[in-house]
């Protein structure tokens, strides 16, 4: 299986000392919550980018976040380490951004501003991508990215930005393969006009 | 359906764009707050034992994994606080040795905190005792509940074990220090739990 989070994840505790992905789920699922904080602090960074580009909204992304980690220590016992744990956290994020758009009417509203001013924060926030575009370029890319339809956005977030393969995004939002890569085909399209990339070849 | 333009380095400039986005962005308040006040006010998460039935059978196996259980905090407290005395007079006779310009201390005592090594003859016999039973009597249990137990089991060591290890290189992490010792709870409650279940089995019948 592939997936979109390393499954040799380390995290660096107080002292300094490295501890993997596996080691920590182990002492979490045995009740202890400084094993999961631990793991709250490696993964919370990347579950807030999945969940903030999918909403759109950083109020909604962070309660996403914050039920997304709940909903992982209840459900610990059930982690199978099929998949890496990152994995494992985003399949539940996913269903937390979908659950709430459920919830709240089809889609969730942002406005041009909300739009904006997430892109900038989120650049702002973190820069571990191809740091060869300066922030300005990823800005653009975000607020491109923030502009698609959300079916594309959706797919594309977790595609192309996160690494998730078709079969793993058709089954992280409950849709077809085939819609997967009509709707990854569509953003890509979208996002190439908005970025005045040229078109492709095929 | 793949559609790809590639640029003079062979990348395709769209995946370049998307490629330099950060993939953490990190939160605007303390989200753990609201996170820890929640498990907390929940049910602690433990390893999935919907058989166990704490006070509905006092095996003695159960009384053995209690007794162990205290023996493993016991003994874990008593290797760390060695251990940080150890330490402790240790840099006391570095620095004296630097004060007095003299030879460096002797020999230091072995750090072996961290590892089985550490623990008492008498908790390792017990919990082989109690890993002993545990092997007879899993295979007296269902394959998927046993499937899963040992997977649970082996799970918990191999976390242990790494654990151990990484405390073999850090040993004044208090964090690794206190993983260490739930991780050696969970695994005697775990085969503790096992027994209590075959039992209640067996009362049944």
């Amino acid at each position: 299986m592939t997936s979109g989070t390393d499954a040799t994840n380390t995290v660096v505790s107080a002292g300094g000392s490295p501890l993997s992905d596996a080691a920590l789920v182990a002492a979490a699922r045995g009740g202890d919550t400084r094993a999961f904080e631990r793991l709250y602090r490696l993964h919370s960074g990347r579950v807030l980018g999945v969940c903030l580009r999918m909403t759109r909204r950083r109020d909604i992304a962070e309660d996403c976040v914050q039920q997304t980690f709940i909903r992982a220590w209840r459900s610990l016992a059930a982690f199978e380490g099929r998949s890496a744990f990152g994995t494992w956290l985003h399949r539940i994020a996913v269903n937390e951004v979908l659950t709430y758009a459920r919830n709240h009417g089809t889609r969730v509203e942002a406005t041009l501003d909300d739009v904006e001013e997430e892109s900038d924060e989120a650049v702002a926030a973190g820069r571990d991508g191809v740091n060869e575009y300066d922030a300005g370029e990823v800005m653009d890319v975000e607020r491109a990215l923030a502009t698609l339809p959300e079916g594309s956005r959706h797919v594309v977030v977790l595609q192309a930005v996160y690494g998730y393969s078709h079969e793993e995004v058709s089954d992280m939002l409950g849709i077809a393969v085939g819609t997967c890569k009509a709707q990854l085909h569509r953003g890509r399209k979208l996002l190439r006009e908005r970025l005045g990339l040229p078109e492709s070849v095929s | 359906m793949n559609e790809r333009r590639t640029d003079e380095s062979g990348f395709d400039p769209l995946d370049r764009a998307l490629a330099s986005l950060p993939r953490d962005v990190q939160p605007s308040r303390d989200l753990w707050a609201g996170i820890s006040a929640e498990i907390s006010a929940s049910s602690p998460v433990v390893v999935a034992l919907p058989w166990r039935r704490f006070g509905s059978t006092r095996s003695w196996m159960q009384l053995a994994a209690s007794v162990l259980l205290i023996a493993a905090s016991s003994v874990t407290t008593y290797v760390i606080v060695q251990r940080s005395m150890q330490q402790q007079v240790l840099q006391a006779r570095e620095s004296a040795a630097r004060q007095l310009q003299e030879a460096p201390a002797i020999a230091a005592m072995p750090a072996s905190f961290g590892g089985q090594e550490a623990m008492s003859a008498g908790y390792l016999k017990a919990r082989a005792t109690l890993d002993k039973e545990f092997n007879e009597r899993i295979a007296t249990l269902p394959p998927v509940t046993r499937a899963k137990l040992e997977r649970d089991l082996a799970d918990l060591r191999r976390a242990a074990s790494e654990i151990s290890t990484t405390l073999a290189a850090h040993p004044s992490d208090p964090l690794l220090q206190e993983l260490l010792l739930s991780t050696y709870q969970s695994e005697l409650g775990l085969l503790g739990s096992v027994t209590d279940m075959t039992n209640t089995t067996e009362t049944r019948m």
